[in-house]
């Protein structure tokens, strides 16, 4: 029986790489911390080939390793660079499974990563972003996925929100922005779509490693602590939930419930 | 029908760098993938032999590490990893690796094709697959593009050349090099990557295959590098650009059009 926390988080969990010399210690890593995500009660939320790294699928996961499926506790993260095939497996597996919870995103592609073009998928565009692709899921499995899509508050606003536009009129039921630290101004404008709002709180002490993200450098030795950080979001933003990406399981995931009281 | 599929192991990097004793590229230290052409000819194999049915060998040649990308391509879905392993390869240039591999594809028996990559992102000859054509005598089609039919023994392929492309009809044996875009390498999933960690690779000596130690490496290899040097740097060039959205369009692709680009 899972935990009932105070707060449910959403806690990220990268999916192992395809090319990790030590794979199997990975696979049990990846296994052990699943439980613990589940058995405290919050969402265990696994990516999809982050950064363009070929890594293994968060079903395909799920089902070798034998894993327990909570409806309410799993989300897999979807992005662009699969064949239709493949996608389809994707889907059709996680609905075997009981998984209903999906991230819609774009997604970082290499060249080792197959795209789905508009074609693939019966749009008259030729590109796939996260908007065609919730619109193929609403059309192909109609009713049995709950969408949620990304947010970038680094994009230019005016820009940013014409997506986000977009993506809601596709079906997007739920948000998960990038990392925010202390708080944005954009995020009163994300209320104004009227669906719930996950954001994302940036766990590891390296904050430089954001660079890429919000698009400018920090220098390495800025000091930052994800904790408090975390405290300050739920204190700021105390209607939304949180996304916790690459959290400590050790020192951070025991800390996790004194950070609600 | 029976399937090779030659496979390289390269530096994943293009930061590599070339000993200037040896002429040779320096590998220590580097990642080492598989060969990026080479995975269209491992899919295209697979390809065959789910329309035809038979056997896909995955073939390399390499030291004990080329194992890695044997491995690899049996996460694909080849049936069998095959690597040519022996001090007697080491220093071989595309000839005497091709006659290698060629002695290694008789030593295997019946098979009817022979795939490669259009060349090795190392290297960049493209000469072993024709290479090996040579050795064994048999037809060969390069950079193929498409397969649009398999009847009996003959292939109907196309191949791309400088103005378009070729329609073949290819009697089998015969080997074939291949462009990406022929297909779509599959990803390999989890229950076949942990498979492909537990099967045996085949290693196979210069003994084993019944190589002529004269035809293999430095002995055998006609080619002499005498010299190397890198390309000249690249000259670059900083165009600043003002006005307002519309100008500076505009000028942009003023810019790309006087180079050719748009």
């Amino acid at each position: 029986m899972a935990n009932e926390p105070d707060r449910v988080f959403h806690v990220e969990l990268l999916s192992p790489k395809q090319k990790s010399p030590k794979l199997e210690a990975d696979l049990d890593l990846f296994a052990e911390k699943y439980r613990k995500v589940l058995d405290a009660g919050h969402v265990a939320c696994i990516t999809d080939n982050p950064m363009g790294i070929l890594s293994f699928q968060g079903t395909e996961l799920i089902d070798v390793l034998g894993l327990p499926v909570r409806p309410e506790q799993v989300s897999i993260h979807l992005n662009t660079f699969h064949t239709k095939k493949d996608l389809d497996g994707i889907l059709t597996q996680a609905i075997a499974m009981g998984i209903d919870n999906l991230l819609a995103i774009s997604g970082d592609g290499s060249p080792r990563l197959p795209k789905l073009t508009g074609k693939d998928i019966g749009n008259a565009v030729e590109s796939v972003t996260a908007v065609e692709l919730i619109r193929y899921i609403h059309r192909e499995y109609p009713d049995q996925f709950t969408v949620g899509v990304a947010f970038n508050p680094y994009e230019p606003p005016a820009h940013e929100m014409e997506k986000m536009r977009r993506k809601v009129d596709a079906g997007a039921a739920y948000v998960t922005t990038q990392p925010i630290i202390e708080s944005h101004e954009t995020l009163e404008q994300l209320e104004t779509f009227g669906i719930p709002i996950v954001i994302e709180c940036w766990m590891s002490r390296k904050l430089h490693l954001l660079a890429e993200c919000v698009g400018y450098e920090i220098p390495e030795d800025t000091p930052y602590d994800p904790m408090a950080n975390l405290r300050t979001l739920m204190a700021r933003y105390p209607h939304c939930e949180f996304y916790l990406a690459l959290l400590g399981f050790k020192t951070q995931f025991p800390l996790l419930e004194q950070a609600c009281a | 029908m029976k399937i090779v599929a030659c496979i390289k192991q390269v530096p994943g990097t293009n930061d590599c760098t070339i000993d200037p004793e040896t002429k040779r590229l320096k590998r220590e230290g580097v990642e080492a993938v598989l060969n990026p052409f080479d995975l269209y000819a491992l899919e295209q194999a697979m390809l065959l032999r789910e329309a035809v049915g038979g056997e896909v060998i995955a073939l390399s040649m390499g030291p004990p590490q080329a194992e890695t990308s044997l491995r690899e391509a049996l996460s694909c879905g080849t049936d069998r990893g095959v690597l040519l392993c022996d001090r007697a390869f080491a220093g071989s240039d595309t000839w005497a690796t091709s006659y290698a591999l060629a002695t290694a594809i008789r030593h295997l028996g019946g098979v009817e094709l022979v795939l490669c990559g259009k060349q090795a992102v190392d290297g960049d000859t493209a000469q072993v697959g024709p290479g090996i054509a040579a050795h064994l005598g048999w037809p060969q089609a390069t950079y193929v593009s498409a397969m649009p039919g398999v009847e009996g023994k003959r292939l109907t392929v196309r191949r791309m050349n400088e103005d378009g492309h070729d329609v073949l009809e290819v009697d089998l044996p015969a080997v074939m090099t291949v462009v990406k875009d022929l297909n779509t390498p599959r990803v390999p999933t989890l229950r076949s990557c942990l498979a492909a960690r537990k099967a045996t690779v085949t290693v196979l000596t210069a003994a084993d295959i019944g190589a002529d130690a004269r035809c293999l490496g430095l002995d055998g290899s006609p080619t002499r590098v005498v010299k190397t040097s890198p390309p000249p740097p690249r000259g670059t060039k900083t165009v600043h650009i003002a006005g307002d959205g519309r100008t500076c369009a505009r000028q942009i692709v003023h810019e790309l059009r006087m180079k050719s680009l748009v």
